[in-house]
C-alpha cells in the first residue's frame, strides 16, 4: 500500500527545479492555438521556467516517448553491441489517466507480445521465444510518470464513456491532484515511492481531511465531465466489440470513409496505435533497419508481392481501424483499444469522429433488430 | 539486451534453378540457426529489404537452409538477380510450424500449388525422416504450366517412396505433357486416405487454398484437420508491427499455419 502526501505549490516547483539537474524532465507547456481551448505539448524547459498544470492531456500521445516516428533499430553484419546504453532518465509531467490507460496497450505490444486464445489454437512445439523489445523496454525502465488529475476537458474528451476516470488509478509512479495552495501527491509505485524518498524534505503526509477534500473535488468533476459525456449516448466498453463484428457488413464504413484523405493521422497521435514499418538501408557503408510509425489507412499497408492486398480501400482500412481497436484488443487484451482522448478527432482533416462512426452502427444495428 | 530486429548474416552458397520463375537459394548462415518445419524466416538483402519466407529444406540440416523463392516483388527481382557467395540476412525463426505430434498416426494429404511446394517441401522431408510415425504421405501438386512444377527431379524420387503416393497435374499442358491437365481441384477424387483418421496440409495462392478448403470441406475433412499456410504481409515477425492481421490473430505469431477451424469465422480470410 502506497502512501499519499500534500506538498506545497512552490515546493513543487524547486523540486522540478532539482530533478532536472538530475533527469531530462519533460512538462506541459502552453502550446500557441487558435482554437478557444488551449492545447498543451511536453517539453524539456530549460532552466528558470517554472512548472505550468495542464487542465487535460497534450497534444502529443505518450508513446512518442517510447517508439519514435523514425529510428534505426539496429545496424547489421557489424560486431554486435548490447543494448544497454543507459537512456537519460527521464521524468514526465502532466501524464493523464487517458494516456495511461492507453499505455497498457503500447506495454502489452512491445514488453509481452500476444497472448491468444489457447482453447482454439494449435498446440506448438519449439519454444516460445521471448519478443520483447529491447528499445522500448529501457525507455519504460528509465521513465517516471508523475501523472495529474483532469481539472477541465476538451469537446472531443470521452473517456467515461470507456469507463476510464479523468485522474488514474494505478498505471503512474506518482500522481498530483491539486488542493488548496498545493498538491496531494498520490505514491502508484516504488519508483514514485523512491523518488519520494530521496526528496523528503518537501512532502508532508497527508491528512484525513484533505484526502477527503480530494475525493470531493473529483466527485464534482466527474459529474461535470458527466454533463458533457453522457447527453451524447456514446457507446459502450461492454457493447462495442459486438457493434463492430455485427455491423461488418454495414455502409456505415463507406459513408464515414467518403471524407478520409489518407493521411493517417487518426493512427499516428492515437496513444493505442502501434504498428510500424522496418524498412532497410544504406547509410556510410553500414546496412540498417529504420523503423517508422505505420498507419493501417495508408493504401499499402497491407500489400504483399505480386500486389495483392487485403486491404485495397478505402473503406476496407477504415473498417480494419475499427476492428482492429474493438475487436482484436478486446479479444487479446481484453479492453478495446481506445481510451477516449479524441486525439484522432482532432487531427482528422476530414473530421472523422469515432464516437459518431460508433454511434452510426449502434444506430443501424438497433434499426434491424 | 537482445535485439530483436537484428538479422545474423547468411551467404548464399548455391542457387538452383526451379523454374523459370522459382530458385532455391541455398545459405549457409554464420551463427547457429534452427527452425521447424513452417515456422519462417526474414530474409534480409541488406541495405535493400526484407521479405518472409518459410524454408523448403530439411530443418534437421543444421547448417544449411533453403529458400524457394518466386520473383514476383521487389525483393525477389533483385534476389533472383544475385550471384552466389553474397551476403543476406536472416531474422527468426517466426511463428508456430506444422504441429507434427498431431499428425502421428495418420493419413496426411498434402495439397501444394505452384512455389506454396517449398514449405511442403519441408515437411515432406521432415515427416519421411521418421515415417514410421505416419501412416501414409498423399501429395496432390499442381502447377500453372509442366515448366512450373518445381523440385521437378525430386517429385518422382518422392513418388518411389514406401507410404508415399504422388499425383501432380498442371492447369495448362503442352506438347511433351502426359500428365493431368486441370486445376489441383481436380486431382482431389478417390483420394486413398481413410478420413477417420486424416489431416489435410494445404499451401499455395489464397485462390487454390480457398477452392482446395472447400473440395476437402465437402470430402469430409473436419476444419480442425485442415492446416492452411496463411502468408500475409509478415514484416516483423514478432507480433508488434500489425501488418499481419487475421480477425484476432497475427499471422506471424500465430501462424503462419492456422488450422481451418480457427479461421472459418473470420471475415475475408482469402483477399
Amino acid at each position: 500500500m502506497y502512501n499519499i502526501y500534500y506538498i506545497e505549490s512552490k515546493s513543487l516547483n524547486t523540486l522540478y527545479h532539482q530533478l532536472k539537474k538530475k533527469y531530462k524532465v519533460f512538462s506541459p507547456v502552453i502550446k500557441e492555438s487558435d482554437t478557444k481551448k488551449i492545447d498543451y505539448n511536453y517539453q524539456n524547459l530549460s532552466e528558470g521556467q517554472s512548472l505550468i498544470y495542464n487542465a487535460y492531456r497534450a497534444v502529443e500521445p505518450l508513446k512518442s516517448f517510447f517508439t519514435y516516428p523514425y529510428e534505426k533499430v539496429t545496424d547489421y553484419f557489424t560486431p554486435e553491441k548490447n543494448i544497454t546504453e543507459l537512456k537519460d532518465k527521464t521524468i514526465i509531467f502532466g501524464v493523464k489517466s487517458c494516456d495511461i490507460s492507453a499505455h497498457k496497450v503500447q506495454d502489452f505490444v512491445f514488453l509481452e507480445g500476444i497472448e491468444i486464445d489457447t482453447s482454439t489454437s494449435l498446440e506448438y512445439h519449439g519454444e516460445r521465444s521471448r519478443t520483447i523489445d529491447s528499445w522500448y523496454r529501457l525507455r519504460r525502465e528509465n521513465t517516471i510518470f508523475i501523472s495529474s488529475d483532469c481539472t477541465d476537458f476538451k469537446e472531443v474528451c470521452h473517456c467515461l464513456s470507456w469507463d476510464i476516470l479523468p485522474y488514474p488509478t494505478e498505471g503512474f509512479d506518482l500522481n498530483l491532484s491539486p488542493l488548496n495552495d498545493g498538491y496531494l501527491v498520490e505514491v502508484g509505485s516504488k519508483k514514485g515511492e523512491e523518488l519520494i524518498g530521496a526528496h523528503k524534505e518537501y512532502f508532508i503526509p497527508a491528512k484525513d481531511v484533505q484526502i477527503f477534500a480530494r475525493k470531493h473535488k473529483r466527485e464534482s468533476f466527474i459529474e461535470h465531465l458527466k454533463r458533457h459525456v453522457l447527453p451524447q449516448n456514446l457507446v459502450s466498453k461492454d457493447s462495442v466489440q459486438r457493434l463492430v463484428k455485427e455491423g461488418y457488413n454495414l455502409d456505415t464504413w463507406k459513408q464515414f470513409m467518403l471524407p478520409c484523405v489518407e493521411c493517417g493521422g487518426c493512427n499516428l497521435i492515437c496513444d493505442t496505435c502501434h504498428c510500424f514499418l522496418l524498412a532497410d538501408l544504406k547509410e556510410d557503408n553500414i546496412n540498417k533497419k529504420v523503423r517508422l510509425w505505420d498507419s493501417c489507412q495508408y493504401a499499402n499497408f497491407t500489400r504483399v508481392a505480386g500486389g495483392a492486398n487485403p486491404l485495397k480501400t478505402r473503406t476496407q482500412r477504415l473498417r480494419n481501424r475499427f476492428m482492429k481497436k474493438f475487436d482484436f484488443f478486446v479479444d487479446n487484451l481484453d479492453m478495446p483499444a481506445c481510451c477516449g482522448c479524441g486525439r484522432c478527432i482532432e487531427v482528422c482533416p476530414g473530421k472523422i469522429d469515432i464516437r459518431e462512426v460508433l454511434k452510426d452502427l449502434a444506430k443501424k444495428l438497433n434499426l434491424k433488430q | 539486451m537482445k535485439n530483436i530486429y537484428r538479422p545474423i548474416e547468411a551467404t548464399i552458397e548455391d542457387i538452383i534453378i526451379e523454374t523459370p520463375t522459382i530458385k532455391t537459394f541455398v545459405l549457409r548462415p554464420k551463427e547457429d540457426f534452427f527452425f521447424n518445419t513452417g515456422q519462417f524466416i526474414e530474409l534480409t538483402l541488406p541495405g535493400i529489404g526484407e521479405a518472409p519466407f518459410t524454408p523448403s529444406s530439411d530443418p534437421s540440416l543444421k547448417d544449411k537452409i533453403d529458400v524457394t523463392i518466386m520473383n514476383v516483388g521487389r525483393v525477389t527481382a533483385l534476389l533472383h538477380a544475385s550471384s552466389k557467395n553474397i551476403s543476406l540476412g536472416i531474422r527468426g525463426p517466426y511463428g508456430k510450424g506444422y504441429p507434427l505430434d498431431r499428425f502421428a498416426g495418420k493419413d496426411i494429404l498434402i495439397v501444394g500449388g505452384g512455389v506454396g511446394l517449398a514449405p511442403l517441401r519441408s515437411l515432406l522431408f521432415s515427416l519421411f525422416s521418421e515415417m514410421d510415425k505416419y501412416n501414409k504421405v498423399v501429395l496432390r501438386y499442381g502447377a500453372r504450366t509442366p515448366q512450373d512444377l518445381a523440385y521437378k527431379d525430386a517429385l518422382p524420387e518422392w513418388a518411389k517412396k514406401k507410404k508415399v503416393d504422388v499425383v501432380t497435374t498442371v492447369d495448362v499442358g503442352d506438347a511433351t505433357w502426359k500428365g493431368n491437365v486441370g486445376l489441383v481441384t481436380t486431382i482431389l477424387k478417390d483420394l486413398p486416405v481413410n478420413l477417420k483418421k486424416a489431416v489435410s496440409v494445404v499451401c499455395g495462392p489464397p485462390i487454390m487454398m480457398k477452392f482446395v478448403t472447400l473440395k476437402l470441406l465437402d470430402l469430409g475433412f473436419r476444419p480442425q484437420d485442415i492446416y492452411l499456410s496463411m502468408e500475409k504481409n509478415m514484416s516483423c515477425g514478432l507480433g508488434k508491427c500489425g501488418h499481419c492481421r487475421i480477425g484476432k490473430y497475427y499471422a506471424c505469431k500465430d501462424g503462419p499455419v492456422f488450422t481451418y477451424e480457427q479461421l472459418k469465422d473470420i471475415h475475408d480470410i482469402w483477399d
